[in-house]
């Protein structure tokens, strides 16, 4: 027992002493946060950064910058967060700030004691004098377990993780033993967050009860639903509480190794998480007889190699295997015998990430949130059509309508929500009817759609479904890692025939063909690639059969959008004499000038790219789309002179 | 009738596959000799060179022991590897879905177009090639172009002009047609 | 010894098996194309041998299931068929079929198996699928037919047993999968024309050069 209590002190002793540093370090002088994760940077972060820095120096101050993660508020990045302190003022959000912005907010208020009001989103805290970002619906209606510390620590520094208890879960689970642990998990009805739902205390049970020399825990990164980046965002933002997550993990199925499987197309999540991983091994979480304990674990990492298919757990042990990453028949199931012929436990990176949660709030807590049957928090990336695209962890059980409307602000540019697509490839498409169901792991399989990894595609009435599924089955039949007669050939038909379809060339029969077709994919193949690659076919004709009937008898796409089935032309009415706006944006000369002096556009010459209708200033709004093509109006060239 | 295996490299310069051979046992020297390296060692390999030259592939091969087909197979398999040499500057655009509901087809149309070679392609004097990637995961600012590492968000038809605008000006101040002010 | 029911018909067999050797042992057609029996994991890549087994609620593959004591199998429920004419007809849709040129003694194993599952050789509904792939690809001392290849894997597996290193391999991926032959050069690699591969083929995807050039005369005179 002097042992497991030596641990808890030695854990409380660095807890106390790296507050006190940060305290020290802070001293007054005001900090400025700013977010630099992947999509902070594609929106300006590291301009600001500099803007920020140069007038920091430029106006002689002192001010501590901090790079953070994301806070989930992708529409409004970069971000900063501005704390103060000598002004009485809480911490104060901005948003969108660009390198303009930043100089003045810099100087207004670190020179001028001002806070620019006119660019402030929020204060952090509850406050007398500046509105708290809590009033925003979105920060009211989310629920946030996993992305707490998002975007308000640095994900570089493991001080700031430490100094909020971070590791904490892991010194009081070293105290205990590997059974309480996974009991704790399995009452906490926590279920892997990568998209089946399996209950992961089980799985860790099993995982403990295989006899071996050897154990393997694999967290798998390899985060390839398009439309889907929580993962990404995750390790980008507070990397320490996944390696908290996942040496839980390890202490309790009794593993030594653990290998993050990470995408090599997010190169900053893999920076930050091997700065990570140096730094835990460094203040000893990872490494050799952690934090005095007996119990050791080397960490890894592994760059998946751009196949959609190895986040499948048994392609994803193959990849690291260095072979082709082609699923394999399960049983024999990975916590039986995976990688390298060791029992291995493949868990989702939010999966481990909720676990340190857990383990410090216990089992209860986290059941009382969400539903029955899918406790606790889902998070989701909701992007598309929405004006506040962004990520939003909620309760488990929360309505599409909240997420959409609510929480991300609604459609955008004044149009009406079609349809959302969730889960990917293996998800489906659900239309408006759907909007009021509570959504968990088992109603969104009951309607024909998947959790998957969480990525939620909201489209406007502009989103053709029909083309929809022609995208997914081509991501899918890309992906197809060949090996079974289903996916490989069978997805292939089904790209085929809806590319058909979209083209005009579609016959009744067709329809007939889609949906045996992928009846059999979905019963016949192999890998879980291939049993839910139909899904996006399925649920649009089971959702949207209208479109294809209008695709398929009258050769028309009613949201205008299969670009074989409509035509643009310029309403003469509208355009404006003598307005060349359109002229120079046509990327083919296929736009003339007519006797009137307006515009039209030379059918044979269109390519249908749409920029016309961009560049059409606003007030004119003179270019149009027709479907089916015919019903465009003929315009005569005028003959040159 | 095509030769098994051969198809690869094309365009590559007796030098270069030289110069990939000099560096090759440097490299190769970093990893423990297991067929887990094999993917790691591919990917520091096309890190360094940008693409998998047959030398290469029959070379890690060698390093492994393991035959030139395996390491074929397992290269050939995965999105990541490239087996002819790409263009100065790479242009990826992003087909997750948020960006094909927003017109990544467009913006790809629109470089492919610009620059007179398809997705897959390089141009014929290696400055430029365009590739279409799987969802970058910056969905929020769709629709998405990587060029050159450097995530561009929402990507427009005029922003492709300004770039290939900023290319050129630096194409023609490397090959000494402008000269800067520091020189 | 395992006891089964297979059709109606009460089995004997050993244990460790699985349903399809249990099956194939006992005279009783299943039909497959990658299974091999040297092979220790199952490949379960082609996707004809489901049979319905009592207590799941739909077909299985055969090839994956181990007999069991009790076990009730049906070979020919209308799920089972359904699903195996699905998956033939995909594969069909890749293989041109043309009698006349095809050096597989007749009938071969695909008409074998579209007669058992009672369905015709073309892909009907399904169109062909144009892969715009070469007709034949020189492995050194074999050419390799890629439209006719089923990827059974058959050949790549019956290489690796033979040479310690697998001289064959799958290639690229998709609908796009090959098998190929990359030589590194090296002298352990040269194929030693034991044909192995060819022998094992089920559809004549890969030929010793010698047929190979009788086979062009044939379809010249053909043509």
């Amino acid at each position: 027992m002097g042992e497991r209590s030596e641990i808890g002190d030695r854990y409380e002793t660095l807890r106390r002493r790296i507050k006190e540093e940060l305290e020290n370090e802070q001293n007054g002088v005001p900090t400025i946060r700013i977010t630099m994760s992947t999509c902070a940077r594609a929106a300006g972060a590291e301009e600001t950064r500099k803007a920020i820095e140069d007038a920091i120096a430029a106006f002689g101050l002192s001010a501590k910058i901090i790079p953070v993660g994301c806070l989930g508020h992708c529409y409004a990045e970069p971000l900063i967060i501005l704390d103060y302190p000598t002004t009485g003022l809480p911490p104060i959000c901005y948003h969108s700030v660009n390198a303009g912005k930043a100089r003045l907010i810099i100087q207004s208020y670190l020179q001028e004691s001002d806070p620019a009001f006119e660019y402030i989103m929020g204060a952090m805290e509850e406050n007398d004098l500046i509105p708290p970002v809590t009033t925003f619906p979105r920060f009211g209606l989310e629920e946030r377990i996993v992305m707490t510390h998002c975007g308000r620590i640095n994900p570089w520094d493991i001080r700031e993780y430490i100094a909020n208890d971070g590791y904490s879960a892991l010194a009081a689970a070293l105290t205990d033993l590997p059974e309480r642990i996974i009991d704790e998990v399995e009452k906490s009805g926590l279920r892997g967050r990568g998209g089946a739902g399996f209950p992961t205390g089980r799985k860790w049970r099993l995982g403990r009860a295989q006899e071996s020399n050897r154990k393997v825990v694999i967290c798998n990164a390899d985060e390839g639903d398009p439309g889907a980046y929580m993962d990404r965002t995750i390790i980008e933002s507070n990397p320490h509480q996944l390696l908290e997550g996942i040496a839980i993990c390890a202490y309790a199925v009794g593993a030594d190794t653990a290998i993050i499987y990470i995408r090599a197309e997010y190169p900053l999540a893999v920076k930050t998480i091997e700065q990570a991983i140096r730094e835990a091994k460094a203040y000893g979480f990872l490494g050799e007889r952690i934090l005095g304990s007996d119990f050791s674990l080397d960490v890894k990492i592994f760059q998946g190699s751009g196949a959609f298919v190895c986040g499948e757990e048994t392609a994803l042990i193959q990849s690291i295997e260095g072979r082709r990453g082609m699923p394999q028949h399960r049983p024999p199931y990975p916590v039986e015998r995976g990688l390298w012929g060791y029992p291995t436990i493949v868990n989702n990176v939010k999966t481990f990430s909720y676990v340190p949660s857990i383990i410090n709030k216990g089992a209860e807590w986290f059941q009382s949130i969400g539903t029955e049957r899918s406790p606790g928090t889902a998070i989701f990336s909701i992007v598309g059509n929405v004006k506040h695209p962004g990520l939003v962890e909620v309760a488990m059980g929360t309505t599409l309508r909240t997420l959409i409307f609510d929480i991300c602000g609604g459609i955008a540019n004044k149009k009406t929500f079609k349809a959302v697509q969730i889960g990917g490839p293996s998800g489906g498409c659900l239309s408006e009817v759907f909007l009021d169901t509570p959504i968990d792991f088992d109603s969104l399989t009951q309607v024909g759609a998947m959790m998957g990894s969480g990525g939620m595609v909201v489209m406007d009435e502009d989103s053709c479904m029909v083309d929809v599924a022609r995208y997914f089955l081509d991501f899918t039949q890309k992906e197809s890692c060949g090996k079974c007669t289903f996916c490989r050939i069978g997805t292939k038909h089904l790209l085929d025939i809806l590319d058909r379809i979209t083209r005009g060339k579609g016959q009744e029969e067709d329809l007939k063909i889609l949906e045996d077709l992928s009846r059999d994919i979905k019963q016949g193949s192999l890998c879980g690639l291939g049993k839910t690659a139909p899904n996006p076919v399925i649920t649009s004709i089971r959702y949207f059969f209208d479109e294809y009937v209008a695709h398929v008898r009258d050769k028309r796409c009613p949201a205008l959008k299969c670009r074989s089935l409509i035509a643009y032309y310029i309403d003469l009415e509208r355009c404006a004499r003598g307005c060349e706006a359109c002229v120079g944006s046509c990327p083919v000369e296929a736009i003339f000038t007519t006797k009137g002096r307006k515009k039209a556009i030379d059918q044979s010459l269109c390519v249908k790219c749409g920029e016309c209708m961009v560049a059409c200033p606003k007030e004119y709004d003179a270019v149009l789309r027709v479907s089916p093509p015919e019903l465009a109006p003929i315009i005569e060239r005028p003959p040159m002179r | 009738m095509e030769v098994s295996g051969q198809h690869i490299g094309h365009g590559i310069r007796e030098e270069e596959e030289q110069a990939i051979s000099e560096k090759l046992p440097e490299i190769l020297g970093e990893f423990s000799r297991e067929r887990s390296s094999l993917l790691p060692i591919l990917q520091r390999i096309q890190e360094a060179f940008k693409f998998l030259s047959p030398g290469a592939i029959k070379a890690v091969a060698e390093y492994l022991g393991l035959s030139g087909s395996e390491v074929y197979g397992v290269a050939t398999f995965y999105n990541q590897f490239r087996f002819h040499p790409p263009g100065r500057h790479e242009i990826k655009i992003c087909m997750g879905t948020a960006c094909h509901v927003k017109g990544g087809d467009v913006i790809l149309e629109n470089f492919e177009r610009r620059l007179g070679i398809k997705e897959g392609e390089t141009t014929p004097d290696r400055e430029y090639s365009i590739e279409r990637v799987a969802c970058v995961g910056c969905c929020a600012l769709a629709p998405v172009a990587v060029v050159d590492d450097k995530v561009i968000g929402y990507m427009q038809p005029s922003k492709v002009e300004g770039l290939f605008l900023q290319f050129e000006i630096q194409r023609k101040i490397r090959e000494g047609q402008i000269k800067t002010e520091a020189s | 010894m395992v006891k089964i029911t297979v059709d109606g018909k009460k089995l004997e067999t050993e244990e460790h098996l699985t349903v399809l050797e249990a099956c194939l042992q006992n005279g009783i057609f299943i039909p497959n194309l990658c299974f091999l029996k040297t092979r220790p994991h199952p490949h379960a890549s082609c996707r004809l041998c489901f049979v319905s087994i009592e207590g799941y609620d739909r077909p299985i593959t055969a090839c994956t299931e181990r007999v069991r004591d009790g076990l009730v199998v049906k070979t020919d429920t209308p799920e089972v068929r359904a699903l195996q004419r699905s998956a033939f007809k995909l594969l069909m849709s890749l293989h041109p079929c043309n009698a006349k040129l095809c050096p597989t003694e007749k009938p071969c194993l695909l008409m074998r198996i579209a007669k058992h599952i009672g369905v015709g050789i073309n892909p009907k509904p399904l169109e062909r699928i144009n892969r715009g792939l070469p007709d034949f690809v020189d492995f050194g001392s074999l050419y390799y037919v890629p439209n006719r290849c089923v990827l059974c894997a058959r050949c790549i597996h019956t290489c690796r047993s033979i040479n310690k290193r697998p001289l064959l391999t799958f290639a690229k991926r998709g609908i796009m999968t090959m098998v190929a032959y990359f030589s590194s050069g090296n002298d352990s690699e040269v194929c030693s024309n034991c044909n192995a591969c060819v022998d094992i083929c089920p559809v004549a995807a890969l030929l010793p050069k010698s047929a190979f050039i009788n086979f062009l005369e044939a379809k010249e005179t053909h043509a």
